[in-house]
């Protein structure tokens, strides 16, 4: 899956669910190693830390394929 | 009447997503039917600005169900 | 009040739960009823083709104008619009399954059907297990596994330590997330259309038989049940699309190529 140029005539209904996976994927996979990290470790941090940091990677992954003017 | 209060909670917070996404859609809406030609130019603001609202309605989601 | 009124009206109301969907074999066999409208639906869907295009004229009959409506519709509006332009190959997997799956929505608001079979989550599963599928092997097919990964997980033009970040990301998302919301959606969607429908109507019976100052208000409860169905006929036709438009979409990003 590569680049497609953003912005100008690229209008779908689709990207939207899109983005939304992205987002899902993002703290999912981050929060699951937060969550194992809180495991080993036995504190109640890491989850909210790895959440956060999926996120944000997540919505900086998604400016990159679509925000990108 | 069963559950948890985690579900009251989640339902709270999908207000705010919610009208969020609906603003910045309907800022996007209004500026297209403005200038059409501007759509290739709000379009990438539009889709940050709905994945940013949308994370905060999806950790609310997640974390309904791990707290 | 007579007796059977007294007595339905020390009824407590059961709300319909996901018991509810989990419907009997018929005469005790292993049949169940949506198996059975799977079934029908596939025998639908291949006669109303055939049927259209069998005598295929230059000014179209009725049946064959119907039959090229909702081909050109997914051919155009999703296979060239969304892929480009080597859709070809990929048209007659996203009309069976547009077609498949509004048929199989449509049996939710049908009268004697009247049960989504999308609602019971294996439907869901193995359309987005073919469609993910699809959508894998042509990405790998076009430029190796290696070559796909490369191309897929690390975007070009990052700073190095971000794709630490970002490459687990785009992994689970190709692997786990697509297929997941596909069918998520499409199965909680039909799912609490369902439910929605259930509710209303069992809750307006229920409101009907427990008479006294109840039954004035089932009227309203039928009248909401009538109006939700207009809604969940929507989200079904709206369900498909957005099923085949995304399958259409990940198969144009695994074509994309890179240079």
């Amino acid at each position: 899956m590569s680049q497609q140029p953003s912005g100008s005539g690229r209008s779908n209904p689709g990207d939207a669910w899109t983005v939304t996976g992205y987002l899902l994927s993002g703290l999912l996979v981050w929060g699951g190693v937060g969550l194992l990290v809180d495991r080993w470790l036995h504190t109640r941090l890491f989850v909210l830390v790895g959440l956060l940091v999926g996120s944000a990677a997540a919505i900086y992954l998604i400016y990159v394929r679509y925000g990108r003017p | 009447m069963k559950g948890t209060l985690n579900l009251v909670g989640y339902g709270l917070s999908a207000v705010g997503p919610g009208i969020g996404i609906g603003l910045i859609f309907a800022a996007y809406i209004n500026g297209v039917a403005r200038q059409p030609e501007s759509r290739g130019v709000l379009q990438p603001i539009a889709f940050l600005g709905f994945a940013l609202a949308e994370a905060l309605a999806l950790f609310g989601l997640v974390l309904a169900f791990v707290l | 009040m007579s007796a059977l009124v007294l007595a339905a009206s020390g009824d407590v109301f059961n709300p319909p739960t996901s018991r509810d969907f989990e419907l009997p074999g018929i005469g005790g066999t292993f049949l169940t009823k949506p198996m059975l409208l799977v079934i029908l639906s596939a025998i639908l869907i291949a006669v109303f083709f055939f049927l259209a295009a069998r005598r295929m004229a230059l000014v179209p009959g009725k049946l064959q104008f119907a039959g090229e409506g909702v081909y050109s519709f997914v051919r155009n509006g999703v296979g060239r619009d969304v892929i480009g332009p080597e859709f070809r190959p990929y048209v007659p997997y996203l009309v069976t399954l547009f077609a498949f799956i509004l048929v199989n929505n449509l049996f939710g608001i049908i009268p004697i059907a009247q049960f989504p079979t999308m609602s019971r989550f294996g439907f869901p599963v193995v359309l987005a297990v073919i469609s993910w599928l699809i959508f894998n092997y042509i990405g790998v097919r076009r430029r190796g596994l290696v070559g796909y990964l490369k191309e897929t997980l690390f975007p070009p033009g990052l700073p190095l330590p971000v794709y630490v970040l970002v490459a687990p990301i785009e992994l689970a998302t190709i692997l786990i997330t697509r297929p997941l919301t596909l069918a998520l959606r499409l199965f909680a969607n039909m799912f609490a259309g369902h439910l929605l429908l259930l509710v209303f109507i069992l809750g307006g019976e229920h409101l009907l038989v427990s008479g006294g100052l109840l039954t004035v208000t089932s009227p309203f409860a039928f009248l909401l049940a009538i109006v939700l169905t207009f809604f969940e006929a929507l989200i079904e036709v709206l369900q498909a699309y957005i099923f085949t438009l995304l399958t259409a979409l990940y198969i144009a990003g695994a074509l994309a190529a890179e240079h």
